[in-house]
């Protein structure tokens, strides 16, 4: 789990964004900070990990296991979790997606894969290379001179 | 009808044909004119994208329709910044109809940001007209008032879609291999 960073940004063109530098956040992943470069750009308000939600409980009612989703968009009254890393633990972090909507109904969540992202990335102009587990997995991002010039 | 040419090698299947297509289009353009009740239409399109389906919609339009365009600054990562017009539109929208046409919405944030310079303006009303819809993505949850298809969450191209620059100018949709996307 990184820092925790707040934002006043309203999400309206042409306004700054409040937040501390990107250099200050502690990013899990590289891609983390791409998608918080790419809400930046759009004047999206964002927080990186504000919330943990308990998920599940001892026999004793004590929390064990919380879920983090990596942000949290109050414009859209949204949370996403980036999903960068090794099949397996996609399908363990698909398991906690799951009980979190059984638990939070009224939460709102959306799962971006490594693939999504890289997707989104290619229709923007922007080159993307996975980075082994190993290597702290996400991908690296990079421009490749492309005409596109929007994310649809 | 001129039949649709073959797919590139980089592609896996056509989505929708120049045919499929044509008949969306035209039921779109006919229900704009409609909905407009007489008045003037004010299309924006996004650029460069946009072009293919404005084009093709704006013809398709029995009703005064007026044509405009914007492009916006490309995001370079590492580089920061923020969303800009690069390309402004050229009429004043004050008190307009407008609908903002869209190849595709995905994300929804390009659309959100112009919806909301749009909004600023004076405009009567800010529609959107996007011919594909992938709302598996969608993060800014913008209206759609005209929706053409609702897709898969794949990688497509052609009709104004593009990798890179390339594939715009294909008559259909269709998707690309992962190969071709990632590397």
């Amino acid at each position: 789990m990184g820092n925790r960073a707040d934002t006043n940004a309203q999400g309206a063109a042409g306004e700054a964004l409040a937040h501390p530098p990107l250099d200050q956040i502690e990013f899990a992943h590289a891609s983390e900070r791409v998608a918080a470069e790419i809400l930046d750009y759009y004047r999206i308000a964002w927080q990186y990990e504000p919330t943990s939600f308990p998920i599940q409980w001892d026999g004793e009612g004590n929390v064990i296991a919380y879920f983090t989703p990596d942000f949290y968009l109050s414009d859209f009254d949204l949370y996403i979790e980036l999903t960068t890393m090794s099949q397996k633990l996609v399908t363990k972090k698909n398991r906690k997606v799951r009980r979190l909507k059984e638990l939070y109904p009224e939460v709102n969540i959306k799962v971006f894969y490594q693939k999504d992202f890289r997707a989104l990335l290619a229709r923007f102009g922007v080159t993307s290379e996975a980075r082994e587990h190993a290597d702290g997995g996400g991908f690296v991002a990079s421009p490749d001179g492309s005409e596109s010039g929007r994310l649809p | 009808m001129i039949p649709d040419p073959p797919l590139p090698p980089e592609c896996s299947r056509v989505v929708a044909t120049s045919a499929q297509i044509a008949t969306r289009v035209a039921e779109l353009g006919a229900r704009l004119a409609h909905d407009g009740g007489g008045d003037t239409v004010r299309l924006v399109t996004v650029l460069r994208g946009g072009v293919f389906f404005l084009a093709d919609l704006c013809r398709a339009m029995e009703c005064d329709v007026r044509l405009d365009f914007m492009a916006v600054a490309q995001y370079v990562p590492g580089q920061g910044g923020a969303v800009r017009v690069t390309k402004d539109l050229d009429d004043d929208i004050e008190g307009a109809r407008v609908v903002l046409v869209e190849d595709i919405v995905d994300t929804g944030l390009t659309v959100n940001y112009v919806l909301g310079l749009l909004n600023a303006r004076g405009a009567a009303s800010v529609e959107v007209c996007a011919l594909f819809d992938k709302p598996a993505r969608r993060i800014a949850d913008v209206p759609l008032a005209y929706r053409g298809f609702e897709l898969s969450d794949r990688f497509l191209v052609g009709y104004g879609l593009d990798l890179g620059g390339r594939y715009r100018n294909l008559p259909y949709v269709a998707e690309l291999r992962d190969e071709a996307v990632y590397g």
